[in-house]
């Protein structure tokens, strides 16, 4: 058998077609218009369904060479004695326009084309040759009469002649649907229910012979005349004649064009005497069903016959002989049954008799492996487990003209063209338009929705989890598991855990923040398999099979493992050789890697692509060169320009970010083939941008951790940049502004502001006709609304303006927006020239210096340290800024993120380099140190790795809506909320849909209602509403008229990484803080008591125990510093614990503090918080509407501040925030990780955001860092 | 399936440390070359690490032997080139480790009846794809090497002159995986050396005739029924006799695929 690549095709419980190809490991989707699919059949390229709407369509794919067929008229003329050659032919003479032989009449206006998926290439031409040998221009050839020989030279006695009209037509409708004539004039009066292909390799046939056999609803069995692979779609039914008294339900056909079909009985009958000559057979046999069993489903192989029974028990038929099939009747219908374990519900046989199924519980297809032609049962079951292409179906965008174009949209060659093993099905993103296929049978003109409304009485309801008021999936996008949906009160209780967690009110906690990504359709529960285009190659099998890498490796406990890997290491121990003497044999080279891939763009759409990388040690050089399929490079990425390298994956969907702030804004993000392949290459990739960036092993104390959106943990090192400071302790950044338009302004960010020691420095050159230019030290852009929205920079503490046209320089402050006192100079420039500019800030103002020579001092009117921008403007060209200042300069496209490996949901630090952190199912971890773990196992550090687990539990809800007649249904439900939903109402979540991330995760309980849903729940689950969205109660009032149910399940992943558990007690929050001394460690369980940690030292960062602190009050979350605790409570107000110190680190009680006020202006109700982060002398709170509130001048006396402060300027909304001393980190709503500019002893809340990772973060701690080297 | 990474990168890792000396006889200048130290992979062949020692020795040889084919030997034994490092040094020294390994290297008297001649690294690749081919037919009847690209070829080539584990590996893996269906290799690639250098290259199952994983203990039973106290040694260390054969096969391997074991 050929290794070239087939397709598997399959039809989902949707009754959508899917295909799966023997070279790809993904599902794609067959365009779906409209119409669902009951049935079909396949052989190679030629597949024939049966539609929802009981008609037969044929869908022919994959072909590179075109259909095209050659249509012939000989237009004949006889010579008459008075008008020469003319078309009045003799009575007894053959047609005007007729066959070669002239038997037939083919007048070229009735030649028509046989359907509407021709066309015709062309127009009628004439043949001009004969044999080979050129005819004249108007294609005569002579012959004596008209069964004579021919031949090019009219001669004296040539009475006739002919000459050959030629016209191709072409099969257009290539990869789109067509419609089969129906039998009727009315499609729904005998309408279809099967179709079957086969005869692909029927004995001594002429190739590309095929054979098409249906059943009609009215018990009719029908075959399809003249189909071949020149002519598709056939050219008629024609009836077969049955024996009496049989219903038939199914039909198969085989290769060898062997016909078995089942009855409605159970029983079998066979049509015997299929031979080349007579495709259409000769009579039935019957074949009785295995004892107390009825067959329900069949399929024929070219030397098997497979049948599955309707209590899904399998059967093959043994003694079927497909060559011998059509003159012997023993070898058509076999000699008895055998039954083959398993339980299938439907069954199908490839081209190599290879044997599809799917299974009866978890409707999963199945292939039967170890089938041979000696061995034709094979010996087990095997999963196919092959990830669905969801992007395709969900994104509309990617279609290049819109769904709601009725013209078809079709898949292009599902083929690949190498004969690559690992390569997708190729296909391109353009949308070929077939020009025919019958419109009006096809798609997609309605919605579905309208189409039912119609009252089509065959159109049927398939009632699968009630969907039949559900349109088409509108986005049925990946989606994410609620991340950390607290455990289940009494699920998961730990021995030691706090009483607290059984306290029956912790409820389930949601993680709104967690942003909603990565969940998926599974392999959707499968209804039909054919297999009749499939042929599986036995020794290279597909990658379709995961079963074997899942297999935990049970050798690494043994003994003679343990005993090898000992004396490995201990070779070449135990002997005193200077080793410092020996070379090196081997010189390092480059190595590159390459695979096939998807660029996943921002809308979720991909288009595949090949990755290249190199990488040289040696040399620290790494490249990741990025080509179009077809070799054309689309860019090539140096390695050292990225600085954050995380896994972004989705189910099915196994996918790598990288972001390079250089270059793109938003990140790369790459989809794999496998996991095993994303795995390896994340791992690569770490391992390459870490020995770039010199990254290994612990990272710094200073450090910032974060989480990203897929729970991977990222740490940002300041060691490197701290390596950079002068001896001054200042560090310096040089902008690049060689070559940047100056006149129509430059700025940039100083993102450590301008603090006493800072100094800019500028050279550059004038142009000659420079009139004016400035250099401005000022503060963000503020928006402000007037007749409409502006942003102005407000405050500008230096404004330098050189004026040639008046001969001086000014100098001048801008305060909120107005100028102040202009102080003047002297010219000390002129036109033309270079020129150096130097301004250092001192504490009392500015110093300025030009050309090396002092020049001016300016007073500071403004606190510098509001300076977050410095913008220059002016006909000058600029060779060079340089930026110093005595705090580490945060510049997003230096900073390299590194992924440290395990899996969390929060992480916290402090500066002596102890980090915990918190799974979703709330478990604290305490980081080892190590490096390495999960993902990028061939990195770690040998110590320090340990496994995790950590556990998410999935929800759907289900939806109900009450009517009058039959009570509370899914049907009837508005067409904005489904069936089974997300908690919204408006994505679509099933149970059976529901798909796990990664081979890492597995579930660990089944779907279970959740008696625990807020609002309270009746005895079955359900809590009642009036409508929708309104609030749900758990008793059913009179005026409820919708209900939902919520069901839960639980997944588990495990993996490893440097963290280890850290005691047994559940977690909500927690908080660390050190001042190098003591270390305290504050925490909320998730029963909302307050508790710290004892005992927590750099060398003991587990601590010994916890201790209770009483809390009258539920908290939620907790923040400290030195000896400062703040808590929020669960109804939003917030709290600080008086009194605590080092002597009594627990305190005395909680206090409450007078709530923010929150400006909002649609909404007066206040909104309560969420979280707060400490420093010293002021706390960000973060509101549960993602808005900050800064509550300043706290002290050791004021535990509580004084006063509340806004970030008015600010329009984004946030949904972490971690602070220390005058850092203020937060990450938006939209997963971005942001750095608060412009903050000060002055101005606590600072002024603007820098931006400095795109993310998607969903929590990150800065309270390790001390970005001032002081 | 080989997925035993900390052995596999151990094995990778192995190295040992050699001196070489320039034979006295071929030493044409006055003073004598100091010997040449360096590391060499176990899983390498002689002819790709030793260019540096070539130029080093080169000036103090005759002129007109300086084209001529270099050839080392130890003790008297000259080596043959197509054997792995490792495995030349487990066959020469296994019962008596003696490190650094102390070889004579010869530019002159090419025993040609000993060895084979090695004019270039080509002749050493063609050698070791074709054992890997030879390898691949016991295993899965050389259905995964004729399905892969040439530049898969290259790429475990490559993998091995450069030291590149992951480049290797990351082909290599294919070849250790099961045959069809079965869990194991249909045969195991394993040529076995007694202490004077004869190869016996035997059908090997990885599969007892119950279906079990056979163990080193069982294939000795089988080859050596007389003998008592049979031991195997590769890569430097004795084999624990209960070692599965096809995890053996999948791990210890030498990178042309063949599990050289000498008897000790």
């Amino acid at each position: 058998m050929s290794s070239s690549s087939s397709l598997l095709f399959s039809i989902n419980n949707e009754g959508k077609v899917y295909a799966l190809s023997t070279s790809g490991s993904c599902w794609r989707e067959f365009m779906y218009l409209g119409l669902e699919f009951k049935t079909l059949s396949a052989v190679p390229h030629f597949l024939w369904a049966v539609g929802g709407d009981r008609q037969i369509y044929l869908h022919v794919h994959g072909l590179e060479i075109p259909i095209r067929v050659k249509e012939e008229s000989f237009e004949n003329e006889r010579w008459l004695p008075l008008e020469g050659f003319s078309g009045r032919l003799l009575p007894t003479d053959r047609y005007h326009f007729s066959s070669q032989d002239g038997t037939k009449d083919r007048s070229i206006d009735r030649i028509r084309l046989p359907s509407m998926a021709w066309q015709w290439e062309g127009d009628w031409q004439l043949e001009l040759t004969l044999d080979g040998q050129p005819l004249d221009h108007d294609g005569w050839s002579y012959a004596v009469d008209f069964p004579a020989q021919f031949s090019t030279v009219k001669q004296w006695k040539s009475c006739v002649r002919r000459r050959k009209w030629i016209r191709y037509r072409k099969f257009s409708a290539m990869n789109s649907w067509c419609a089969i004539a129906p039998l009727h004039k009315d499609p729904t009066q005998e309408p279809f229910i099967d179709v079957s292909i086969g005869g692909n390799d029927i004995p001594y046939a002429l190739p590309g012979s095929l054979s098409v056999w249906s059943i009609t609803a009215h018990g009719r069995v029908m075959c399809r005349s003249g189909v071949s692979t020149t002519s598709p779609e056939g050219l008629k039914w024609i009836n077969v004649s049955i024996p009496p008294n049989c219903d038939i339900k199914q039909i198969s056909v085989g290769p060898t064009g062997l016909v078995w079909a089942l009855l409605w009985h159970g029983r079998a009958i066979v049509r015997k005497g299929i031979t080349k000559d007579c495709t259409t057979g000769d009579g039935w046999l019957e074949v009785k069903s295995p004892n107390e069993t009825k067959l329900s489903s069949v399929s024929v192989g070219y030397n098997a016959v497979w049948a599955v029974s309707s209590d899904a028990r399998v059967w093959f038929r043994k003694g079927i002989d497909g060559t011998l099939a059509g003159s012997s009747e023993v070898a058509a219908m076999g000699n008895g049954w055998l039954e083959i374990t398993g339980n299938m519900i439907h069954i199908s046989v490839g081209r190599n008799d290879q044997v599809f199924a799917i299974g009866e519980t978890d409707k999963s297809i199945y292939w039967r492996s170890g089938i041979t032609p000696s061995e034709l049962t094979g010996k087990r079951w095997r999963m196919v487990q092959a990830n669905m292409q969801l992007s395709r179906t969900s994104s509309t965008a990617s279609v290049m003209s819109s769904a709601s174009n009725p013209k078809h949209h079709s898949l292009n060659t599902l083929n690949e063209t190498g004969p690559e093993l690992k390569s997708n099905i190729k296909l391109n993103n353009s949308w070929e338009e077939s020009h025919s296929a019958p419109i009006e049978h096809t798609l997609p003109v309605k919605s579905a929705k309208e189409r039912r409304s119609k009252g089509n009485a065959h159109v049927e309801h398939v009632d699968m989890t009630g969907k039949s008021y559900e349109t088409t999936l509108k986005n049925p996008r990946a989606w994410s598991p609620v991340r950390s949906v607290g455990s289940v009160v009494g699920m998961e209780a730990q021995p030691d855990s706090d009483s607290s967690v059984f306290d029956v009110d912790s409820g389930m906690y949601f993680d709104e923040e967690v942003s909603q990504t990565a969940w998926g359709t599974c392999d959707t529960t499968w209804t039909f398999v054919d297999a009749g285009a499939c042929c599986v190659d036995t020794v290279q099998i597909p990658h379709w099979f995961t079963d074997n890498q899942n297999a935990h490796n049970s050798d690494l406990s043994t003994k003679w493992r343990i005993q090898i890997l000992e004396s490995l290491k201990n070779r070449n121990q135990g002997y005193n050789i200077d080793l410092s003497n020996y070379g090196i044999a081997i010189e390092e080279k480059g190595w590159t890697r390459s695979c096939e891939s998807r660029l996943i763009n921002a809308n979720n759409t991909g288009e595949d692509c090949i990755l290249s990388l190199y990488w040289h040690a040696l040399e620290n050089i790494g490249t990741l060169s990025v080509f179009q399929p077809d070799g054309t490079i689309k860019f090539i990425l140096n390695l050292g320009e990225v600085t954050s390298v995380f896994t972004s994956s989705e189910p099915g969907c196994p996918r790598v970010t990288l972001i390079v702030p250089r270059q793109l804004k938003d990140g790369i993000k790459v989809q794999f083939i496998s996991e095993m392949e994303q795995e390896e290459w994340l791992c690569v990739l770490v391992d390459i941008t870490s020995q770039i960036n010199t990254l290994s092993g612990k990272p710094s104390p200073n450090s910032l951790w974060a989480i990203t959106n897929s729970g991977d943990i990222i740490n940002w090192d300041p060691k490197a940049a701290k390596l950079n400071a002068d001896n001054n302790g200042l560090y310096t950044k040089e902008f690049q502004v060689f070559g940047k338009d100056i006149l129509s302004g430059f700025s940039t960010n100083l993102s450590s502001s301008f603090p006493p020691g800072s100094t800019l420095k500028v050279v550059g050159s004038l142009n000659d006709n420079i009139k004016r230019f400035h250099i401005n030290l000022q503060g963000p852009e503020i928006k402000k609304q007037r007749h409409k929205i502006e942003v102005e920079v407000t405050d500008i503490p230096l404004h330098f303006n050189v004026r040639f046209d008046e001969s001086i320089v000014v100098c001048n402050t801008k305060i909120f927006g107005n100028w102040g006192c202009e102080e003047r100079h002297e010219l000390p420039l002129t036109p033309g020239q270079e020129f150096s500019i130097k301004i250092i800030c001192q504490e009392q103002g500015f110093k300025v210096t030009v050309n090396e020579k002092s020049y001016c001092f300016f007073e500071h009117r403004l606190n510098p340290e509001t300076i977050t921008t410095v913008s220059v403007k002016g006909p000058l060209k600029l060779f060079s800024m340089e930026y110093s200042t005595n705090s580490i300069i945060i510049d997003p496209e230096e900073m390299v993120w590194r992924v440290m490996g395990g899996y969390l949901r929060k992480v916290e630090c402090c500066q002596n380099g102890i980090v915990w952190g918190i799974s979703h199912d709330h478990r604290a971890w305490v980081y080892t140190g190590g490096w390495g773990g999960g993902g990028l196992k061939a990195l770690s550090t040998k110590e320090g790795i340990n496994s995790m687990t950590d556990t998410q539990t999935y929800c759907v809800y289900e939806n109900q809506r009450w009517n009058p007649l039959t009570g509370y249904t899914s049907t009837g439900l508005p067409t904005d909320r489904y069936m089974w939903s997300d908690i919204t109402g408006k994505h679509k979540r099933t149970r059976e849909h529901t798909k796990l991330l990664s081979r890492h995760w597995h579930w660990i309980s089944e779907w279970m209602i959740d008696y625990n849903t807020p609002g309270g729940v009746d005895s079955d689950g359900w809590q009642y509403a009036t409508d929708f969205p309104a609030p749900y109660h758990g008793k059913k009032l009179f005026t409820d008229c919708v209900r939902r149910r919520r069901w839960y399940r639980k997944a588990q992943i495990v993996t490893e990484g440097p963290w280890y558990r850290a005691g047994g007690t559940a977690l909500l929050d927690i908080s660390l803080w050190n001042d190098g001394e003591e270390t305290s460690v504050w925490a909320i369980t998730l029963g909302g008591e307050a508790i710290y940690r004892t005992g927590v030292t750099a060398n003991t960062p587990a601590g010994v125990h916890w201790e209770h602190v009483n809390s009258p009050q539920s908290f939620i979350a907790i923040s400290t510093d030195n000896y400062l605790i703040w808590a929020v409570g669960r109804k939003g107000e917030i709290y600080y614990r008086e009194n605590s110190c080092k002597e009594n680190v627990a305190g005395i009680s909680w206090r409450i503090i007078e709530a923010p006020k929150c400006n909002n202006n649609f909404n007066q109700k206040s909104v309560g918080a969420k979280s707060v982060s400490l420093t010293k002398h002021s706390a960000w709170v973060l509101l549960s509407n993602g808005v900050f509130a800064v509550r300043t001048e706290i002290s050791a006396d004021h535990c509580d501040g004084k006063q509340w402060k806004y970030l008015t300027e600010c329009e984004t909304t946030f949904k972490d925030v971690s602070v220390i001393e005058q850092e203020v980190w937060a990450v938006s709503s939209d997963g971005a990780l942001h750095r608060r500019l412009g903050v000060s002893a002055d101005s606590p809340a600072g002024n603007a955001w820098q931006l400095v990772h795109v993310g998607p973060i969903v929590h990150a701690s800065a309270r390790g860092s001390s970005l001032h080297s002081t | 399936m080989a997925n035993d990474r900390e052995v596999l990168r151990e094995i990778w890792d192995g190295k040992l440390p050699i001196c070489f000396q320039l034979a006295q006889e071929e030493i044409m200048e006055i003073q004598q070359p100091d010997p040449f130290y360096v590391m060499v992979p176990r899983l390498s062949y002689f002819p790709l690490v030793t260019d540096k020692m070539k130029r080093h020795f080169l000036r103090f040889i005759s002129q007109e032997n300086a084209d001529s084919e270099m050839w080392l030997d130890y003790n008297g034994q000259p080596l043959k080139w197509h054997y792995p490092i490792g495995f030349l040094y487990d066959l020469f020294c296994g019962n008596d480790p003696q490190l650094p390994w102390t070889l004579t290297v010869h530019f002159t008297k090419f025993p040609e009846d000993v060895i084979l001649h090695c004019p270039n690294k080509d002749i050493v690749e063609a050698h070791y794809m074709s054992t890997v081919k030879e390898a691949d037919v016991l295993k899965h009847r050389g259905q995964v090497m004729s399905t892969m690209q040439k530049k898969d070829h290259n790429q475990l080539w490559l993998g091995l002159q450069n030291d590149k584990f992951d480049q290797f590996w990351a082909i290599n893996r294919r070849l250790m995986e099961s045959h069809g269906d079965n869990e194991g290799f249909k045969h195991i690639p394993i040529r076995l050396y007694s202490d004077d250098g004869t190869c016996n290259q035997r059908l090997v199952s990885p599969k007892n005739g119950d279906g079990s994983r056979k163990n080193l203990n069982q294939m000795i039973s089988e080859l050596y029924p007389d003998k008592n106290d049979v031991k195997f040694r590769t890569h430097g260390v004795t084999l624990p006799l209960d070692t599965p054969l096809q995890w053996l096969s999948e791990h210890m391997s030498y990178p042309d695929n063949f599990l050289h074991l000498c008897l000790c």
